[in-house]
């Protein structure tokens, strides 16, 4: 029996990978060309309408990063405690105390920090997001908005891309510093035999005068990427009330690929540092 | 094509809002010239709503040619289509469609402070006889959800007014009011057929669409109807009193 069922079984799992690698690219595909209309929106009406664009960009900023920093706060010092704490003592058990700058910085501040800033920051107000704007799609808010002739664009998804964008780059600072100083803080509790001008020196040492610039992009594209996911899955098409369920899953998933794609391409940058 | 036409639709088969191919309206051939006051009804689903955001340019038309003010309408939604939309007002249907983050007197300001780059208070100062004229001074700072539908669909009407447009495209304006605020709506849109004061005592040019066509009798100077996806111009109030097509006097008779 298994000798007859395991071809047909190959052969409709095949078919099933094949119809979801093409819905896959067909999705990529709206995505780039969403995002193209974005950026374009973006630099053509940059600093148009200020009494109406300002205000919402900085409540996006407020509320995307702002109301974050307590979360992202308390996340970095748990996780400093966590990781920093024990790459500290597990480097001075083994007597690899040199290696401790250059571990910190590739482990921490190029790839947790923006990571985890990421994360939060899609948990806590993407989701949310996706169903406030598919929402606002249902509700016929982008048609009242294309009557008064404002672009749903320029009025929805670009506060919303520069408030994500602006709220990772910034929470991802935080995490970095706070993760930093309470790892050092357990380290020191520990009674482990480290200065912090020599902590703290040995960290600089293993930055590049590079890593500042790539962290900024790395976390900029971070939050662009995830803003304009959330923008594109709310606003792609109008939601039943069963569909949101998904539509957040599906924003989750592909904010998180997007985002570990753009942290692989950054791995040739670092490893040239 | 003359220098005074509004709207002008020709073989404009008006596309299905729910994606399907096959069109609401088939083939809309229509003029409105300036200061008419056209009245479009129909049955609720007949399609009168959709070929009503056609003629706005809210909607693309699955076939024919769209004009507004002499000129076709913009392919693709830029600067042009901006500039165009900001002559017309459009009022939606239900409870003015407001944006529920913004207080009440921030959503009639929303096109004044987008376009005109006017601060909050010239926004205010300048919408004042407008919000005084439609009585809605007492809900300015209100959230759109914390007042009643009528009121919200008020709102709607003075956010459409806020720029002054040459065009004012209603959407059931009279469904489901009360006495008080019926008689208040049809007031104002005679008014605003013979020459609003907000909009300097000129006639506007408006467009109704209605699914009861009694109340708007006395208003409207253009008659048309969709009826099983076919648009049929029935002419002036003596030609609708006198029509015999049962449609037109289901229209007339409902709720009578």
């Amino acid at each position: 029996m298994d000798t007859v069922h395991l071809p047909s079984r190959s052969v409709s799992l095949a078919a099933v990978a094949a119809v979801r690698a093409r819905a896959a690219g067909a999705t990529l595909r709206r995505l780039v060309a969403f995002t193209l209309i974005a950026i374009g929106t973006l630099v053509t009406k940059a600093g148009k309408s200020p009494q109406v664009m300002r205000p919402l960009m900085t409540e996006q900023v407020f509320r995307v990063g702002v109301k974050l920093v307590p979360i992202v706060c308390f996340l970095g010092i748990t996780l400093g405690i966590v990781i920093v704490g024990q790459i500290v003592t597990v480097l001075q058990t083994v007597g690899a105390v040199k290696f401790t700058g250059m571990l910190l910085v590739t482990v921490v501040i190029r790839e947790l920090a923006p990571l985890v800033a990421g994360l939060v920051v899609l948990a806590r107000v993407g989701t949310a997001s996706v169903i406030e704007l598919a929402t606002a799609r249902a509700l016929g808010e982008v048609e009242a908005l294309e009557a008064l002739g404002i672009d749903p664009i320029h009025y929805l998804v670009v506060p919303r891309v520069v408030g994500f964008t602006v709220a990772v780059a910034t929470l991802t600072a935080h995490f970095v510093l706070l993760a930093l100083v309470s790892g050092y803080a357990f380290a020191f509790a520990r009674g482990l035999p480290l200065t912090l001008t020599g902590y703290f020196g040995d960290i600089a040492t293993a930055l590049s005068w590079a890593d500042f610039p790539l962290l900024a992009l790395k976390t900029s594209l971070f939050g662009a990427v995830t803003g304009m996911i959330i923008c594109y899955q709310g606003l792609s098409q109008a939601l039943r009330l069963e569909e949101v369920g998904a539509a957040t899953t599906r924003t989750v998933a592909q904010c998180v690929v997007g985002c570990l794609c753009i942290d692989a391409l950054f791995v040739p940058l670092y490893l040239l540092l | 094509m003359s220098d005074d036409a509004v709207i002008e639709m020709s073989g404009v088969a008006v596309a299905n809002p729910h994606g399907s191919d096959v069109p609401v309206v088939a083939s809309v051939d229509w003029r409105v010239v300036r200061g008419e006051c056209w009245v479009v009804a129909g049955q609720q689903g007949s399609g009168k709503t959709t070929v009503i955001e056609t003629a706005a340019g809210l909607r693309p038309a699955s076939r024919g040619e769209v004009r507004l003010f002499g000129e076709p309408l913009p392919s693709s939604a830029g600067e042009a289509m901006a500039r165009l939309r900001q002559r017309v007002g459009f009022v939606f249907q239900g409870a003015g469609r407001l944006f529920p983050d913004l207080a009440v007197a921030e959503n009639i300001a929303l096109p004044l402070r987008y376009h005109r780059h006017l601060t909050a208070s010239e926004s205010a100062a300048e919408l004042r006889p407008l919000m005084e004229a439609f009585q809605l001074e007492r809900f300015a700072h209100l959230a759109p959800g914390r007042i009643g539908r009528a009121w919200a669909r008020r709102a709607g009407l003075a956010r459409a007014m806020a720029s002054r447009p040459e065009l004012v495209l209603l959407d059931n304006p009279l469904e489901g009011l009360d006495a008080v605020h019926l008689r208040w709506w049809r007031g104002f849109l005679a008014e605003l057929v013979h020459g609003h004061p907000w909009l300097g005592g000129k006639p506007a040019t408006v467009v109704i669409a209605t699914d009861e066509l009694r109340p708007l009798l006395g208003i409207g100077t253009r008659f048309a109807t969709v009826d099983g996806g076919c648009w049929k111009v029935l002419g002036d109030r003596g030609a609708v009193s006198a029509s015999d097509d049962p449609a037109v006097r289901e229209l007339m008779d409902e709720r009578n």
